[in-house]
């Protein structure tokens, strides 16, 4: 036996050896080596021939010999003039693989444009106010009960001023709100203009910018209300006119009057992208009062502006510190500082801020949409790689004609990049054009957009280049990697195919996987929105209308009388609380009878005596209230008149009722007794229900009932169907009540379901985008087929003439794919089932998972896939073998 | 008397190609070199010189046959061109006319007096 060298040394060596020295030079190697093996032995043999690999790091071996034509440069201009004129001419004649291409291409990047606007708005929101890093919002936190912590977006209205008094590095600070008022320009007019406006003390100049336009607005007005109109409520009420000085009017829901306003500025209108969104600004004043920690504290949005640089976190720590020493509390209160920037995706835990987005929303959407342009690129690649064998002889032409390996790349890759180019401007049509309906459907408008944002579209350029260029590369240099000697000859090397046929497979199972977590998704989200849509609250929500909280000006007695005469209403009450309208009357913390040391939250809901019969709670235990009893209403307005302590008394004795749960709470087992930590005494037990949304759980909670309250809303219950005649009545009843002042009805069903908008929303988007996915996979899924039965084209050709079925050559064209379905399914469902127990998780109210879902999803895209397939597929059978054959 | 193109190793490896012929190649001379002056040479080194030498027109080279021990690959073997034939002459002659020059006495400094042996 010839002894041989050791093998990655040979190979090193033929790596740095010229090619055309290779033969010579190798050979001396092995010879010397053989000799030396014989002289030394192996060991030594080894080592010099290690050493002599090592010597051959020298210029003249490495150098490698010039060719002998030189190539013209492959990035002249005209040769990527003949890149473009190639690369269009080859997708042209393959119309069909191109519209695959451009129609996912397109999708997949109309898709990311949508959502990167989306989220390139929501991230916008509030960043281009000058101090905009430096502002905060104050936001109180309550640690209240068992590990629970409230948050809340205001705080105490005097806490802001005091905080810039003590710290140095508190620069500034103001009082923001928005709120919708009702402006009218005509005496007669009864329903106004809707209008967002921002609530602001006269030091918001130093927070936010108000660019002044006209007037002196600096010089608050004292004795009116100062109102700050932006350009564009001007131009759409005050055209061609001077609004400065004039007085509006609104129509308010409390006084009896119309107030007045007048127009002390003009104002560049405020941005769209903040939650401060608004088109008016009504100035106040604040008067200088010094900060109390205890008593009787109004809350507020405060804003404070710190010097640039501010340790944030050091501060916090700080005020809280100062703030419970202050208070002498403990340390269940506290305070936090909310960025500026943040306020618009991170407030879900402010329910009165209209204007805020949903950062879970956002992420879970922006992943979806690179999914499908992940999708709409797999796409690419498979058909690209399946299409390889169709370009080979035509890459091994080139190769042969001393095209060389960089030229063909770059040649495939201007094709890569013109479908890209062709799927972005279609793309961008599409963008176009539905953006007015996104914007519908979103409910607000989108600021920064790819068709009117330069710097925006540039970065999206360069974005679609880089996919192109990433996607382009694997199949480019797949193609131009054979031996052009052997792809002439029609031989592939087994190996490769085969890994590219294994890469193939792989895509396609992601890809597959990826649209059945999508559908699977949809299911649930859609299960979880019907179940908290149709589930019992514990009380009747149909035919209910509730017209919203007014001062009733102590005509409400007689307003509810005639209201009661009017045909097609059942009942009516006076409440404090309207359904879904957060905590109710109030909140309170009790001793827990069964661990002194605990405290238990107890909820109040207040109305007058009608109130649970108008709800339609259900009685489990004693009695519900009665206009017998005289201890079951109490005067609330009177008696606070009088004193505060009059009324803590008299509340003392006060009926109630409570719901089961506060009953388990409080541990009430007999009526009709006071108890002391309440302070009540029940008359009734009534079921559980819900008095939030149900994104709570059920609250223990105390129903309470006042005699003619003045400040409150109405509920009606109607006959069924007649809601619609009955606000019209109600309407006409209002306005010979009172005329001047503001109506609002709303039907509580509409209420209810509006609060569960998100998931509607949520829902309809994986609709839309399960649709989308799913279209894409089988586009590709396509795309392939159709590419096999043409490269199998003879072999069924053969086979139909041997006597096969149609039948057998439909399922052996198409059996592959529905096993990669399959895998796919097998992967998708656990990892679907863990990311959405894991969203179901946030809900106290939760829908389940059932394995019906599995077979519904499993089963439509195993069907899909199979119409898909075999349309193709029979096709391909059907096919005259005549024909295939022919051309041999 | 242009001799600044031929090193010194160079012309050890022309005169080997002498030497060798006609069996001269990278390998035998490598081998020769090794054994008369007891270094290991590389087959590289030797390689690249006569690449130098051919390159100057003091050797021409044609492809041998294929040997097993080779794993099939052919030989490169060389032979001294006259051109190189006639440097190789310069070079000797230079040498000769310089020991002719030295006397006697300073031969026998050096050691090196053969005379009186």
């Amino acid at each position: 036996m010839q002894p041989l060298p050791p093998r990655w040394l040979d190979k090193l060596a033929t790596r740095i050896c010229a090619p055309h020295l290779r033969e010579e030079l190798l050979g001396d190697l092995q010879e010397r080596y053989a000799l030396r093996y014989q002289k030394f032995g192996q060991q030594k043999a080894k080592l010099f021939y290690l050493k002599e690999v090592a010597a051959l790091l020298r210029p003249s071996v490495i150098k490698r010999k010039s060719p002998e034509y030189p190539s013209i440069p492959f990035l002249s201009f005209e040769m990527i003039r003949n890149y473009f004129k190639i690369g269009s001419r080859v997708l042209l004649k393959n119309k069909g693989y191109s519209f695959i291409h451009l129609t996912g291409l397109s999708i997949g990047l109309w898709a990311c444009m949508m959502v990167a606007t989306v989220v390139i708005d929501s991230l916008s929101y509030d960043r281009k106010w000058s101090h905009a890093n430096d502002v905060y919002r104050i936001i109180s936190m309550n640690k209240a009960g068992a590990g629970l912590q409230e948050r809340i977006s205001s705080s105490p209205q005097l806490l802001a001023p005091e905080l810039v008094k003590i710290y140095p590095e508190a620069v500034a600070s103001s009082e923001l709100s928005t709120t919708t008022r009702h402006f009218k320009f005509k005496k007669e007019d009864f329903n106004g203009v809707a209008t967002q406006v921002l609530r602001a003390d006269t030091s918001a100049w130093r927070i936010i910018d108000l660019k002044v336009l006209a007037g002196n607005p600096r010089d608050f007005v004292p004795g009116t209300n100062n109102l700050l109109i932006s350009k564009s409520f001007a131009d759409r009420f005050f055209p061609g006119q001077d609004p400065i000085g004039k007085i509006i009017q609104d129509i308010p829901k409390y006084g009896t009057k119309a107030n007045d306003y007048q127009i002390t500025g003009l104002i560049a209108d405020l941005p769209y992208n903040s939650h401060l969104r608004a088109d008016v600004v009504l100035l106040h004043i604040n008067k200088p009062e010094p900060y109390e920690a205890n008593g009787f504290i109004t809350f507020s949005q405060n804003y404070i502006r710190m010097k640039p640089g501010t340790d944030m976190q050091a501060f916090t720590a700080k005020v809280n510190k100062w703030h419970q020493k202050f208070s002498k509390r403990t340390d269940e209160h506290g305070f936090e500082f909310q960025p500026m920037p943040d306020i618009y995706l991170h407030s879900d835990f402010a329910e009165s801020q209209n204007v805020r987005g949903d950062a879970r929303t956002i992420y879970i959407f922006s992943g979806i949409a690179l999914l499908l342009l992940f999708i709409a690129c797999v796409n690419f690649v498979n058909l690209s790689t399946a299409k390889a064998f169709a370009r080979l002889k035509e890459a091994g032409v080139r190769r042969i004609l001393s095209g060389s390996r960089s030229q063909l790349i770059i040649q495939l890759l201007t094709e890569t990049l013109l479908l890209f180019g062709t799927a972005a401007i279609v793309a961008t049509f599409l963008y176009f054009f539905s953006l007015k309906s996104v914007e519908q459907f979103l409910g607000h408008r989108l600021i920064e957009t790819f068709t009117s944002n330069v710097p925006m579209a540039v970065d999206a350029l360069a974005v679609v280049l880089l996919t192109a260029l990433l996607t382009g590369l694997y199949p480019a240099w797949l193609i131009s990697g054979f031996k052009p000697s052997n792809t002439l000859r029609g031989i592939f090397t087994s190996s490769a195919s085969f890994r590219q046929n294994w890469l193939r497979k792989g895509l396609v199972v992601v890809q597959f996987s990826v649209s059945i977590v999508v559908l699977l998704a949809t299911i649930v989200v859609w299960k979880q929105l019907n179940l908290m849509e149709n589930k019992d609250l514990g009380y009747n929500t149909n035919n209910l209308l509730a017209i919203d909280n007014v001062s009733w000006d102590g005509k409400g007695d007689a307003f509810k009388g005639e209201l009661l005469q009017i045909p097609g209403v059942v009942r009516a009450s006076a409440t404090l609380w309207v359904p879904t309208q957060g905590g109710g009357y109030m909140q309170r913390e009790i001793e827990d009878p069964a661990n002194s040391k605990q405290r238990i939250k107890v909820w109040y809901i207040a109305g007058d005596v009608d109130l649970p019969e108008t709800m339609g709670l259900k009685l489990v235990k004693g009695r519900m209230f009665s206009h017998q009893f005289s201890t079951d209403a109490l005067n609330a307005d009177s008696l606070q008149k009088v004193s505060f302590e009059k009324f803590e008394q008299a509340q003392i004795l006060q009926s109630s009722l409570l719901t089961a749960s506060a009953a388990k709470a409080l541990g009430v087992s007999k009526l009709d007794e006071r108890i002391k930590n309440a302070n009540t005494v029940p008359v009734g037990i009534i079921e559980n229900f819900n008095n939030e949304s149900l994104y709570e759980p059920i609250k223990p909670t105390i129903i309470l009932a006042q005699r003619s309250p003045q400040y409150a809303g109405m509920l009606v219950r109607t006959q069924p169907g007649m809601e619609q005649r009955v606000s019209a009545s109600i309407e006409k009843l209002w306005k010979q009540f009172y005329p001047a002042k503001l109506l609002e009805i709303n039907n509580i069903e509409e209420l209810l379901d509006k609060q569960y908008e998100a998931e509607t929303r949520l829902h309809q988007l994986f609709m839309f985008f399960s649709g989308l996915t799913m279209f894409l996979s089988v586009l590709g899924i396509f795309g392939l087929v159709v590419q096999a039965a043409e490269q199998r084209s003879k072999e069924v050709g053969i086979r139909k003439v041997l006597g096969a079925s149609v039948t057998g050559i439909v399922t052996m064209l198409s059996g592959d794919f529905v096993k990669l379905v399959v895998i796919a399914i097998v992967i998708a469902s656990p990892l679907a089932w863990f990311g959405l127990d894991k969203w179901l998780q946030n809900y106290p109210y939760r829908t389940d998972i059932r394995w019906w879902m599995y077979v519904a999803t499993g089963s439509t895209v195993l069907i899909i896939t199979m119409l898909t397939v075999s349309f193709q597929a029979i096709r391909a059978a059907l096919v005259d073998p005549v024909k295939s054959l022919r051309n041999e | 008397m242009r001799r600044s193109d031929l090193g010194e190793f160079e012309e050890i490896v022309l005169l080997a190609v002498a030497a060798l012929a006609p069996g001269a190649y990278s390998v035998s001379i490598a081998e020769e070199l090794e054994n008369e002056t007891g270094q290991t040479i590389s087959t590289g080194a030797v390689h690249a010189a006569l690449q130098r030498l051919e390159q100057k027109g003091y050797l021409s080279s044609y492809l041998g046959e294929a040997t097993q021990e080779r794993g099939g690959r052919r030989k490169r073997l060389f032979t001294v061109t006259a051109y190189g034939g006639k440097i190789l002459h310069d070079a000797r002659s230079v040498r000769n006319s310089l020991w002719n020059r030295i006397t006697p006495a300073e031969l026998s400094k050096m050691g090196l007096d053969f005379s009186n042996s």
